[in-house]
């Protein structure tokens, strides 16, 4: 019999911890891992609430002290985090009968964690990159920019392989950090389908339809952080050009700091009774949210994967989304969703308009885009994926004088 | 025995009273037959040297340039001081016998070795935060603070260099009285003393 795979996750967010995308993407992978066979240790902050050690669907999950000091700001905090998180996961590692054979860590904001792991037990380290501070950041303007951007390059550099979860990352972090391309492994990000299967089976969607939009109107949903580059401004000044065509209702899902000056321009353009900010919303009722929606549109303007869109495709809602980075990958225009020029009004306009109008496109593109999910985009794909890339890495290893 | 001393100075960088004190330390461990390792930072001369007085350095630089502070500085500095030191412990098969930490700097660095190799150190406190920055407690010192408590909290012994050291640390950290250890520079018996402590961290292994 083949000898277990053992496997460290490093990450600073973990369900219930949700901060972005980086929490359901390391559950979904970790569950994925563990059921083909892999044993999977997650290290990850604490969450009040939520126990510091369990096991999850097979999945060895550990909360760390987070660093609960008041810190100067993030980027320290982040740093002394990964002191404790290292420390914890040294003492785990140590004690562990079945020894970690490849640690995993998710994002500059656990590298120094990895970085001493990789060196202390002399094991691999790979890294994902789910995004970069200069793609975040559209540039590097400060000295914190600065040095989250170098903690990345060394990141990049000290792992063994780098995964991205596009081919639109994959270049960006190449040319980012001047990585060889044989470092560089595509890996995309999946989703449960099981889980909208069930929300469409079991819930009353119509009745709870009725609290978000009238009976008459579409409607059109956009999920997603109200920050600059996902695009939201984008979306709400294309309104006036789409209801000229369609009665609709836009729904806008998510918090951050643009969330006042959003309102103020939907204020200022007399559209109030047409647009629903709903702020954070919990996770069932967003799933049904999204089972619901008539279209889900992603107007982002940098976007390294897309999630959201996959998530929509899931929900068997027709997607409209930017053609820019991973999302511009996910969506083939016409077959499975409609893609339209990035920070573009007319375009956008043009595209939801377009899939409002015509209900039998609509379905086409439910249909296209399910089957496009089920093909490359399950969990149990992507889990086996990732542990060719771990097998491919420690039979170089094996040949190393570190093995 | 086999020790490696993490100091964050060290000649030809000198920057307080470190560099000198573990000079010296480390060339009289040698001529006690200790063989004697020693980490430290410098931001080019790299790499593992012996120097003339028989005490073998590696020094490692930041791989971070940029920062924000020196404890973003510090933070990022501690890997490469972990894995200079993981290559001396798996090159001297796999056997140190103590690490003894200068200051708080390269306290993470201990304790993570500690953890995951289960390497013993030594806390040795040249100065306390409290006193570098008499009443401040903004989220910057405590940050410093909270590495040092660390220190004393995952130390097997803790060494100070006076009386009034002494008090203080048990004051501040309410550090056990058993747990610290006076080694005076200027006694006859200083590096036997040293040696002592030692001795006593790693569980009396590896005699001088």
């Amino acid at each position: 019999m083949k000898r277990q795979l053992s496997v460290m996750f490093l990450t600073w967010e973990f369900p219930p911890r949700v901060i972005g995308g980086i929490s359901p993407h390391v559950l979904y992978l970790s569950k994925s891992l563990a059921k083909n066979g892999v044993k999977v240790h997650v290290v990850t902050c604490d969450f009040p609430g939520a126990p510091d050690r369990e096991t999850l669907d097979g999945v060895e999950v550990y909360r760390v002290d987070s660093y609960k000091n008041p810190a100067p700001d993030f980027a320290t905090w982040v740093y002394l985090m990964n002191l404790n998180m290292q420390k914890e996961a040294a003492a785990i590692a140590s004690k562990l009968e079945q020894k970690v054979d490849v640690f995993h860590a998710h994002d500059w904001l656990v590298a120094t964690a990895g970085i001493g792991l990789k060196h202390v037990f002399r094991k691999p380290l790979l890294v994902t990159m789910h995004s970069t501070e200069i793609g975040r950041r559209d540039g590097i303007h400060t000295s914190t920019e600065r040095m989250i951007a170098e903690t990345e390059a060394w990141l990049t550099y000290e792992a063994w392989k780098v995964i991205c979860c596009s081919q639109y990352m994959v270049s960006h972090v190449k040319w980012a950090f001047g990585l060889p391309d044989d470092k560089l492994v595509m890996v995309p990000n999946g989703v449960d389908q099981q889980v909208y299967e069930n929300v469409r089976k079991q819930d009353d969607l119509k009745g709870f339809r009725t609290a978000f939009a009238l009976p008459e109107e579409k409607l059109v949903l956009f999920v997603g952080r109200l920050v600059y580059e996902k695009g939201a401004h984008v979306l709400i000044n294309a309104i006036p050009k789409i209801l000229e065509k369609v009665n609709a209702k836009f729904v806008i899902v998510g918090s951050g700091y643009m969330k006042d000056q959003l309102s103020n321009i939907v204020r200022s353009m007399g559209l109030e009774h047409k647009v629903l900010f709903t702020g954070f919303m919990d996770e069932a009722s967003l799933l049904k949210l999204q089972c619901c929606a008539d279209v889900s549109v992603v107007p982002s303007l940098f976007e390294p994967f897309g999630i959201v869109a996959l998530e929509a495709m899931a929900a068997k809602s027709p997607v409209v989304v930017s053609d820019t980075g991973g999302l511009g990958e996910i969506v083939e225009h016409d077959v499975t969703g409609v893609k339209v020029y990035s920070n573009n009004v007319e375009s956008l306009a043009w595209g939801i308009t377009k899939v409002l109008l015509d209900e039998k496109y609509r379905n086409t593109l439910r249909e296209n885009a399910y089957r496009r999910i089920q093909e490359r985009y399950s969990w149990d794909r992507i889990a086996q994926q990732t542990e060719k890339i771990y097998e491919g890495v420690l039979g170089e290893y094996s040949k190393s004088f570190w093995a | 025995m086999r020790v490696i001393i993490f100091t964050w100075e060290y000649p030809p960088r000198i920057v307080g009273q470190l560099a000198e004190y573990t000079s010296n330390l480390s060339t009289q461990l040698v001529k006690k037959n200790v063989e004697t390792y020693l980490v430290t930072y410098h931001p080019y001369l790299t790499g593992l040297t012996e120097e003339p007085n028989g005490v073998k350095i590696a020094r490692v630089a930041n791989p971070v340039r940029t920062h924000i502070g020196v404890l973003t500085w510090v933070l990022t500095l501690n890997q490469e001081v972990e894995r200079a030191a993981a290559n001396i412990y798996y090159q001297a098969g796999k056997q140190i016998d103590v690490i003894d930490v200068y200051d708080w700097h390269f306290v993470p660095a201990a304790t993570t070795l500690k953890n995951a190799l289960g390497i013993p150190f030594v806390y040795s406190v040249d100065s306390l935060e409290d006193h570098r920055s008499p009443g401040a407690s903004s989220p910057f010192n405590m940050g410093i603070k909270s590495i040092e408590w660390l220190g004393f909290y995952e130390a097997a012994a803790v060494t100070v260099k006076s009386e009034w050291m002494r008090d203080e640390v048990i004051r501040i950290y309410k550090v056990p009285k058993e747990k610290i250890q006076l080694v005076l520079p200027s006694s006859k018996t200083w590096v036997d003393d040293v040696l002592k402590v030692y001795a006593q961290a790693s569980g009396g292994a590896g005699k001088p």
